[in-house]
């Protein structure tokens, strides 16, 4: 991946380490990358964007939704990420759902942004 | 009681006895691990009702066209909008030699696109968007053939808010007949707005009929989903809403369970969330969204008055089940979800979840839809392994007596209404021999 390809808005660079696996556009990259990730792996994850996602919302809100540049992309992608993580870090303690077995939505339509 | 609980009282009597036809009795659920019974089911149900296939927005304009894989093996359909802007649904098997005619890359997958005709991979035959063949490769090398009786086999197509059903049988019941009065009224709700749709979907290996069951009780959230009301059960149990706050009724074969739902935050300022924590409370305040829907809710205007009919304080959402596989539940805080249910065989089934919303103009509209979203497939993964557990159990028949409550009416009201379906459509048969 080039230098360009991992970059965040100015401002949030200190974010650039988890871009690789968390910015990512499907909601099914997402999921597969909660799943094969430690608990502790997603809190660590968790607590740096959590950290700064007030900062990184009002930011977007600056921009239009709809011509959003990559960099400004992958930041939002970064906080559906935190969404997605927060469910495991917050209320189950583990990266996946408890008692979900072979349980598994495939996701068939989403956004484009 | 804790507080929460006496705000959404509403010292309501029972449900179930308004309904004497129904009895209170303990249950069976032959009619869900039989397969003598899939089969009647699949006869007297699923090919003659009308079934939902997808939102006209889909199909916006002549030319527009989606197909559909119905489960287990019920048909394989086109569904276009024709040139004089109205649907035609046909069956996707060509004329010539029964060839699947619309498919991409993968026959067995569905697909969906904008053309003028249909053109079949096997031998180039043509079909115009109402399925009329309209061309014959080498015509004359074919002896008698009158092209002008050729077609994709018909499939009966109606549309009404914005949802297209289709019908497998032969001259069916008009859809709004089917419909009736209390469903039709949802028309006046503004489901083309919502048109930010995110579609997810999975096998099930447990009967269609209990995880609808599974859905229209609210008896099970402190237990399946306790750990996200509270992580100690005790506490969830007396922070749900007392059994009263929830209103049910029946319009056979349809009905209606009315929930009620938190209030939305106030509107905070930017950068007003508070410190970052580890809590699921702190996110919520973060995206401005819970379970029960964003906090900014979009301005549809007056809300029609066929919602929230039983008047539950602080109104959630209504679930409106349309028989016999399709529920459209409406939430106050302006979105809407469809669940769809298609038996494969007795013990399996795919199930369709779709959630609606109105285009989000921010980042901050459209990350409170994703956590709507979110928290919506996590719930339903839990539910989803629950029909499972009860199938398999069922399946070993150890157990032929079951016990519904009151606030579990429409699980009682829904196998009575599938059971007489079959029961009737047999009866017709019987005597038309």
């Amino acid at each position: 991946m080039s230098e360009a390809a991992i970059s965040l808005p100015d401002g949030f660079s200190e974010l650039e380490q988890f871009v690789a696996d968390w910015a990512r556009p499907t909601r099914t990259e997402r999921y597969d990358m909660r799943l094969s990730k430690s608990i502790d792996d997603l809190t660590e994850f968790y607590d740096a964007i959590a950290g700064r996602a007030e900062e990184a919302i009002e930011y977007l809100n600056g921009r239009d939704i709809e011509a959003l540049t990559d960099a400004d992309a992958r930041l939002l992608q970064l906080l559906y990420s935190l969404i997605l993580v927060s469910y495991p870090v917050n209320i189950f303690n583990q990266p996946r759902i408890p008692d979900s077995g072979a349980a598994f939505f495939d996701c068939v339509v989403e956004p484009a942004v | 009681m804790t507080d929460n609980q006496e705000r959404s009282a509403r010292g309501k009597r029972k449900f179930t006895s308004r309904y004497p036809e129904l009895g209170t009795d303990p249950v069976d659920y032959e009619d869900a691990i039989s397969p003598a019974f899939f089969e009647a089911e699949q006869e007297a149900i699923f090919k003659r009702s009308w079934l939902y296939v997808g939102r006209s927005e889909r199909i916006p304009r002549p030319g527009s066209y989606f197909t559909r894989e119905l489960p287990g093996r019920l048909a394989s359909i086109v569904v276009a909008r024709s040139l004089d802007g109205t649907l035609k649904a046909f069956h996707n098997v060509c004329a010539h030699r029964g060839n699947k005619v619309v498919w991409q890359e993968h026959p067995q997958e569905e697909t969906s696109g904008s053309c003028r005709q249909f053109t079949c991979k096997y031998h180039g035959w043509r079909y115009g968007l109402d399925g009329k063949v309209a061309h014959v490769t080498n015509e004359q090398e074919f002896f008698d053939l009158d092209p002008s009786l050729l077609r994709m086999p018909p499939v009966a197509c109606e549309e009404y808010a914005g949802f297209v059903f289709v019908n497998l049988g032969d001259d069916p019941v008009p859809l709004r007949s089917h419909l009736g009065e209390r469903i039709l009224e949802l028309e006046a709700y503004p489901f083309e707005r919502m048109t930010q749709r995110y579609g997810f979907s999975t096998r099930i290996h447990g009967n269609w009929k209990l995880a609808i069951d599974s859905v229209c009780e609210w008896y099970h959230p402190p237990y399946v989903h306790g750990r996200f009301i509270h992580k100690d059960v005790a506490k969830a149990e007396k922070m749900v809403p007392p059994v009263d706050a929830y209103h049910y009724d029946l319009f056979p074969p349809h009905m209606l369970t009315s929930v009620p739902g938190p209030p939305p935050l106030p509107p905070r300022e930017p950068g007003t969330a508070g410190p970052a924590a580890r809590d699921q409370r702190w996110v919520y305040r973060l995206f401005r969204a819970g379970l029960f829907g964003p906090d900014d809710v979009p301005d549809l205007g007056e809300l029609p008055d066929f919602l929230n009919k039983g008047e539950i304080r602080s109104w959630g959402n209504d679930q409106f089940w349309l028989f016999p596989n399709l529920s459209v539940q409406i939430w106050a805080r302006g979105y809407y979800i469809t669940y769809a249910y298609w038996p494969e065989s007795v013990d399996s089934h795919i199930y369709e979840i779709d959630l609606y919303f109105v285009p989000p103009v921010n980042a901050t509209q459209r990350l409170a839809q994703e956590l709507v979203v979110d928290s919506t497939i996590e719930f339903a993964m839990q539910d989803v392994n629950t029909i499972e557990a009860t199938h398999s159990a069922l399946a070993t028949r150890a157990s032929q007596q079951f016990h519904l409550s009151d606030q579990e009416l429409l699980i009682r009201a829904f196998h009575t209404y599938v059971r007489q379906a079959v029961e009737g459509f047999q009866q017709s048969r019987d005597e038309e021999a």
